[in-house]
This record gives C-alpha cells, structure tokens and sequence, in this order.
C-alpha cells in the first residue's frame, strides 16, 4: 500500500520526543510572528528556521517536504507575483502592460513566507506528532476529552483524503478529454474532484462519528490512557528560542 | 435453554420523511452463544437492521420506529447509546472508517480507554487479541498502512476488546483477497467456537451456511423466512435463488436436481453433502466421463491487441511490482487477471491504460510501443471501471456522463450526441434515469453506469475492476451478461477479481499474478486443478471443482472447462453432449 507523505510517523528524532501541547503553541508563535514582520528578510529566516527544524530534528526527508508543499509552495508564488504585479508604489519594472512596483517587491516575499512558513510548521506538527499524544497534552492541560478530539480527528483524515485524491485523479484522466478550452476542462475536474472528495469525506466523518459512539466515546467525563505523555521543561527550548528569535526580528524591523 | 439476548417485536422503521417502511413488522431473536447469518439481494435494509441492532438506530440516526428492541431483556430504546456499546459490538461494512487513532495497539485500547478498565487490564487485552487476530507483528503500524484482511481483524481486534455479548459483522469479507478472505473466515469461525454471540452479514456462505444456528432471510424490508439452514433451504431454497440471493454451489446443485424430480430430501451445503447425494442418486459410475467445452472462445490466432513482453515496473527504492510478466490479449476473449493483493493486479492495470509508464520490458498497445501513447488518446482504444465508480463522474446527470465521454472521443453533434446517448442508455438500461445525478443512482445503476461511460467511445478493450464489488447476485448476472455481450462484440473484456466463482463461470482465460509474476496462464478448470499455484496464490478452488476433484479421485473422468453448476448439471444428466 502507498505511503501517504502527510502523515504522522515515528522517525526516533528530537521534534518526535517533544510534547505535543509546545509543538502546538510553536506552531502558533510561527503563524503570529509571520504575519506581524513586514519585511522579506524576517520571514525568509523564520522560514529558514522552520526548515531547518524539519530536516535536522525532526529527521524530515527534503523528498517528503518537497512532496507535500508542492501546492502551498506553488500558490505562494503565485500570491508572490501577483504582489509584484498589483501592490500600489514606483514602478521598477515595466514588461508592456506589466509594471512591477518597488511595494509589490517587498510585499510579495513576504506573502511567500507567510504561507509557505504556516503551512511547513503545520507539516511539521503532523509529521512528528501522534495525534493521540497532542489530544493528551489538550486534556491534560484542561480540555474536555470529547472537544480534544474531535478537533484532532482531522488529522487521521488527511491520508484517507490523500487516497481519496489520487484515486479520482487516476479515474479522471482515463475519462479522456471533453471539447472545450483546457483551462475549462481543468476547472471542471477540479470542481468534481472536490464534490467527489467532499462527498465520500462527509460520509466517512458521519461513519467515523458514529464509529465512535458504537465504541463508548463519551462513555464517562474522564477516560483510561493506556500511554501517558509527560512534558519536560527541556521541550520549552524551541518555544524560547523561536520567541526570541522573532522578538529580535520584529525589533530589528522597527528600527530600521 | 439458551437465553435470548436480543429480541425484536414488530420493529417498523421508516427514514425521515419517507412514506415507505426500510423495515417492516420484523420479528426475530438471536439467543445467547448462537450464531446467525443475515442474508437478502442489494437494498433489502440488511445494513438499517445492523444499525438498530447497534443501536445507531434511532439513537443517531432518527427516523420512524415502531414495535420493541429487546436488550437483555432490557428496551433498547430506553437505554443510552453508551450502554448498547458495552452490549452490542458492531464491524462496520468499511471497518478503516472506525478507526479514531494512529496505531494498531492504540486502536484496540480505545474501546476499554473509554469504558475506563483499568490500564493493565488494557495491555493484557490488546496482547490477548493482536494474538487471537494474528496481527501482533503489526501493533505498531499505522492504520492506514494495513492490508484490507489486517484492517477487517484489527475492527474486529477493537470490537472485542470491549467485551461486547453481541458481535455483528456486516459483509466483512467484502473485497478481500481470497488469501485474507480465509483468514477472516478463520477467525470468524473460532469466534463461534468460542461461544460468542455472532450476527453475520454476507454474501459468501461457503464456508458459514452449514454452521449457523439460525438463517434470516431478508427483502424488500420484510424478513422472509428465519430458521434452521438446512430447513429453510429444504422448504424455500428456490425461492431464496429466484430472489438474487447467493447461495453456496453445493445448495444450487441440490436445487436443481429437486427441481428436475430428483428425490433430494436434504440440500446439500458442503462438498461431502452433495457429493453423498450423487451417488445416492447413481448420478455418476466409474465409466462416467464428463467433458466440459475444451475449445478456447476466441480466436487465438488474431493479431494481439495487447503484447507484453518481460514487463517490469517499480515504484521506486529496487522494489518491483511486476519482475517480468509476459501478457497477450486477444480480440473477443474474456481474461481474468487475479491473485492476493499486492501481486502487481492493479500495477498491470494502471500500466495498460498508460497511468503507469512501461520503461523496462516491451508493451505493445494496439500495434504501438505503449511509451508512445497519450493517456488521453489511449482512453479512445481501453478503458477501465474503477471499482468505486463514484471516482470516474464528472457531471451532473447521467445523461451529461454519456455526453461527457462522447465529447471526449470527438463527437461533438448534438444530434449524433444525442443519438448515441440514448441507444447506451437504452442498452445498459439506464434510460429512465437520464435526468439523476450519478451519486444518487443505485450501487448497480452507478456500476451500470461507469461501464456506460467507458463504452461509448467504442474501446477495443475494456478491464472491469472487481465486477461484484457491492453487487448482489442479480445485479452481478446483469452485469456479467453484458459484459458477455460486448466480449462478443469483438472486445477483449479483462476483469480483475478476487471472486473465483465468477472467474470460474466467466472467464475464457485466467492469468494468475503472484509476488509480481505471471504464475498461470490458462482456462479456469486448468487452474483449479493445479495445487501448488493455488496455494502459492493463496486462491481456493470453487465448491464446484472442489466436488469434480472429489469425483475424479472416485474414477469419474472430468475434462475440459465446466465453469458453472448449470454445465456440471447438465453433463451429469448427459443433457449435452460431451465436447471435444
């Protein structure tokens, strides 16, 4: 059977021993430290810090993130030309009716980061945490069981989706190919791939659903864990250091 | 005097908002230590009755219900969905969509985690059944990663850790290979050994008819007849087979001798059974020489449509789904490609309809090096149903379907469109459903449709992955018929299926793949009969061969291919003459 890339996996490496309630908050100190700097180079080290995290703790096969972040990489691109294109300011250069503004330089990178860093901090969390250890840490730190995991039973959807999407993309493409511009016929397939995938999902999150009802969850307002996770205080180093980091960096910008 | 451990009286559900009963009046109980089979044809509300078993019904899904559901003696209906869950375990028809966690071990604990048992008592469980289920090796596997047999035991692995007095398992064999199908059989059965309370829902009763306590035969929403297997096949077996029902080859020999004013006082449901009732009823001698057709159906000297040669493929990391398979297909042959799964079935497919790329070995697709076709202008010459046909629609009518594939094959007129729209309609007799949307159509009108789809464009070949995935017997001699048709039309028709009935009673040729070769290349007779590939591709021989092996070790000579028990039958009543 495939490997599917977005998934949880134990690689025995450091990001996989962290407790999973820090991954979580790293993930959100990311998202916030991104979206506060203005300038291309905060988020290019931000993002560098996120990928390196990725391939050297958390023992992440650049093939594996190449694969993965292909789309989001991809879109944030484009998001980063269109900002060349649109952003209000001088005009640095021109290519016919093209003008690419001194503002759509700076702000495009940024846009770049900001979604291509999210997005990779995100993987990260999937790629080293069991979502059952991350539903622990939310309990532990006074979650009820029933919202922890229902929050975090997407995550054990992401591979059946992935499924979900290479199948129907292989039965489109021998559906051949209807009259019609191809930018049209590349809308509607993706139109019907996301109602066929939002069809079949629904109906798998109603089957899980009541899966889990058939197996007592919510039986009791506490349950049994039969693995216990324990936080030790060493896991805050990547919540300081990414705070200190983006500390600094926010401050760099504004005196600048 | 065994106790009653469920107890339905009267029971009348509707849906909401539907004027028509899904179930009718049913009464039935399933006492303590039993175990039952379900069966009924595609729509009969088998799958609404395992939910009001488990209590989903009316406790998550509401509707109208009417009459009692006894639980213990207790009214399901006044209990909460978390006390049924400690009584009643439920293995859903898909079991990979119950799974809640990551890991195998943490999928079994998760019932007990919930019940609040304690944690040592969990560790010993989870050991007790990765043991039981076999799938120990495997307990620290994610769940996604599994084969179907794995992912069928670890759902019933889960189900059992809560120590439920009911167990239901609704078609769990479905889409198995034969290699897992066996081992869920296995277990199924040493849970009946054991005592425990089972309902089971299936289609395949070969291995299970002859030991059920109790038969309850369910249709249209009305549960026909419940009883003692033996009995009920005596008093209402033909009536059981004129309803689409699949019933073991074994019963349908002994139906069709009763039928023909043979004295059969007991249908016969195993080999041992049937085979005492032939020669109670001096069918064969010593002399007797039963000949099945030995001609191939096609032609064997037309020029290939497909050829392959040493066919190698890897996904990547020196691991090769196919290590050098050879492959001719010929015009107007019925070819069925089978084996466990993992054997290289669907690599081969998806290789012939070019979504994988041949780069070692040579495949020539209709006179071309396969490396040189399009995806797109393939489609135009083969064409594939994909098991799930629900991935291949892209419109939303059935009609626009048709019209979808004709575009794509360059038929652009509104009249010739049109035209040929309605005759496919016509012909998969899909006409008065033009207007629905494909998701909304029946399992078999959606499966009639994914072959209407694939056809229009008039393919030179088309492979039909798993016929009977989700069909009932009917819907399968309906789909097999036509699939016959266009096979006589001068299409090479290739069916990848784990079913060998179906191979054995279609198919021309059988191609079997094991460990990514070719290990057998013959007519389905030829197969059965060859131990040590059945056993190496881990397929069970059909009832039927199983009871023509047995006469030839009595010196009754059987030759050639006698793919079904109506063929069996009239060459042991010498109805026809013996071919070759």
């Amino acid at each position: 059977m495939a490997e599917h890339n977005l998934s949880y996996k134990e690689r025995g490496s450091a990001l996989n021993r962290v407790y999973p309630l820090v991954k979580l908050i790293w993930v959100f100190l990311i998202a916030v430290g991104l979206f506060l700097f203005t300038r291309p180079l905060s988020g290019l080290a931000v993002f560098l810090l996120v990928l390196a995290l990725a391939l050297i703790p958390g023992k992440i096969r650049p093939g594996e993130i190449i694969r993965s972040g292909l789309v989001v990489f991809g879109l944030g691109f484009l998001l980063m030309i269109f900002h060349f294109l649109i952003d209000p300011g001088e005009t640095v250069w021109s290519f016919g009716i093209l003008h690419v503004s001194d503002y759509g330089l700076q702000q495009g990178p940024v846009f770049f980061f900001r979604l291509s860093g999210v997005v990779l901090a995100s993987f990260i969390l999937i790629w080293t945490t069991d979502t059952r250890d991350l539903m622990q840490s939310l309990v532990k730190a006074g979650m009820p069981y029933r919202y922890a995991y229902t929050i975090f039973l997407a995550l054990r959807f992401l591979p059946l989706i992935q499924r979900e999407v290479e199948s129907v993309r292989a039965a489109h493409a021998i559906r051949g190919r209807a009259a019609g511009t191809t930018l049209k016929h590349r809308f509607v397939l993706w139109q019907r791939y996301v109602f066929t995938i939002l069809i079949n999902g629904l109906r798998k999150a109603e089957n899980t659903a009541d899966a889990l009802e058939c197996r007592a969850f919510g039986y009791a307002p506490e349950r049994t864990y039969v693995k216990q996770i324990t936080f030790r205080k060493r896991d805050m180093v990547l919540i300081i250091f990414t705070l200190i980091l983006e500390a600094g960096l926010i401050t760099a910008e504004r005196l600048a | 005097m065994p106790r009653s451990l469920v107890e339905l009286q009267n029971l009348t559900y509707r849906f909401r908002r539907k004027d028509d009963p899904v179930l009718e009046d049913i009464s039935f109980s399933l006492e303590e230590g039993t175990f039952n089979i379900l069966v009924g044809p595609g729509g009969s509300g088998k799958s609404t009755l395992c939910r009001i078993l488990d209590g989903r019904i009316p406790h998550l899904l509401k509707g109208d219900l009417t009459g009692e559901i006894l639980l213990e003696g207790r009214s399901a209906l006044e209990l909460e969905m978390k006390d049924i869950s400690c009584s009643v375990g439920s293995v859903f028809q898909d079991p990979e969509t119950m799974f809640a966690t990551l890991t195998v071990e943490d999928e079994i604990a998760f019932g007990p985690e919930n019940l609040l048992r304690e944690r040592k008592k969990i560790r010993e469980d989870v050991q007790k059944l990765l043991d039981l289920t076999g799938i120990g090796p495997y307990r620290q596997n994610l769940v996604w990663n599994l084969s179907g047999g794995q992912i069928q035991k670890l759902g019933l692995a889960s189900v059992l850790a809560m120590e439920p007095k009911l167990i239901i398992l609704d078609e769990p064999t479905a889409n198995l290979d034969p290699a897992s199908t066996s081992q869920v059989h296995e277990l199924i059965l040493s849970l009946r050994k054991q005592g425990m309370t089972v309902l089971l829902v299936t289609r395949e009763l070969d291995e299970f008819l002859a030991e059920a306590d109790q038969l309850l035969v369910l249709d249209g929403g009305k549960l026909l007849y419940r009883g003692e297997p033996y009995g009920i096949l005596a008093g209402k077996g033909d009536d059981l087979e004129s309803r689409g029902i699949w019933l073991p080859e074994t019963v349908e020999i002994g139906l069709e001798l009763r039928r023909r004013g043979f004295p059969v006082e007991a249908i016969p449901i195993r080999v041992g059974e049937a085979l005492a009732l032939i020669d109670k009823l001096n069918l064969v001698s010593r002399e007797t020489v039963l000949t099945g057709s030995e001609a191939p159906g096609w032609d064997e000297t037309a020029p290939p449509l497909i050829e392959g040669r040493g066919i190698r493929y890897s996904y990547g990391a020196g691991l090769y789904a196919l290590k050098g398979v050879d492959l001719t297909v010929r015009p107007g042959e019925m070819l069925a490609i089978v084996g466990r799964n993992g054997a290289g079935k669907s690599t081969l497919a998806k290789m012939l309809i070019g979504l994988n790329r041949c780069r070692e070995g040579s495949l020539i697709l209709f006179g071309k090096d396969s490396r040189k076709w399009k995806v797109p202008d393939l489609a135009n010459h083969i064409s594939l149903v994909f098991q799930n046909p629900e991935h291949q629609f892209l419109t939303d009518t059935v009609a626009e379907e048709i019209d979808y594939s004709l575009q794509s094959r360059g038929v652009n007129d509104p009249e010739a469109m049109a035209g040929a729209r309605e005759r496919m309609l016509e012909q998969l007799g899909l006409s008065g459903e033009s207007e629905r949307h494909p998701f909304t159509l029946s399992a078999g009108n959606k499966r009639r449709l994914g072959v209407a789809t694939m056809l229009v464009g008039d393919p030179r070949v088309l492979i039909v992955d798993e016929p009977t995935y989700g069909q009932d017997r009917e819907m399968t001699r309906t789909l097999m018929t036509l699939l016959r048709d266009i096979r006589d039309r001068g299409i090479a028709v290739v069916m990848i299926s784990h079913d060998m009935r179906l191979v054995s009673e279609y198919a021309d040729r059988v191609v079997v793949m094991s460990e990514g070769l070719k290990q057998f290349d013959g007519n389905p007779t030829e197969l059965f009969d060859k131990a040590e590939i059945l056993e190496s591709a881990s397929l069970e021989p059909t009832l039927l061969f199983q009871i023509l092996k047995a006469l030839g070790e009595r010196g009754v000579t059987c030759r050639g291919n006698i793919p079904s028990t109506g063929a069996f039958i009239k060459l042991l009543l010498r109805e026809e003459e013996s071919h070759g």
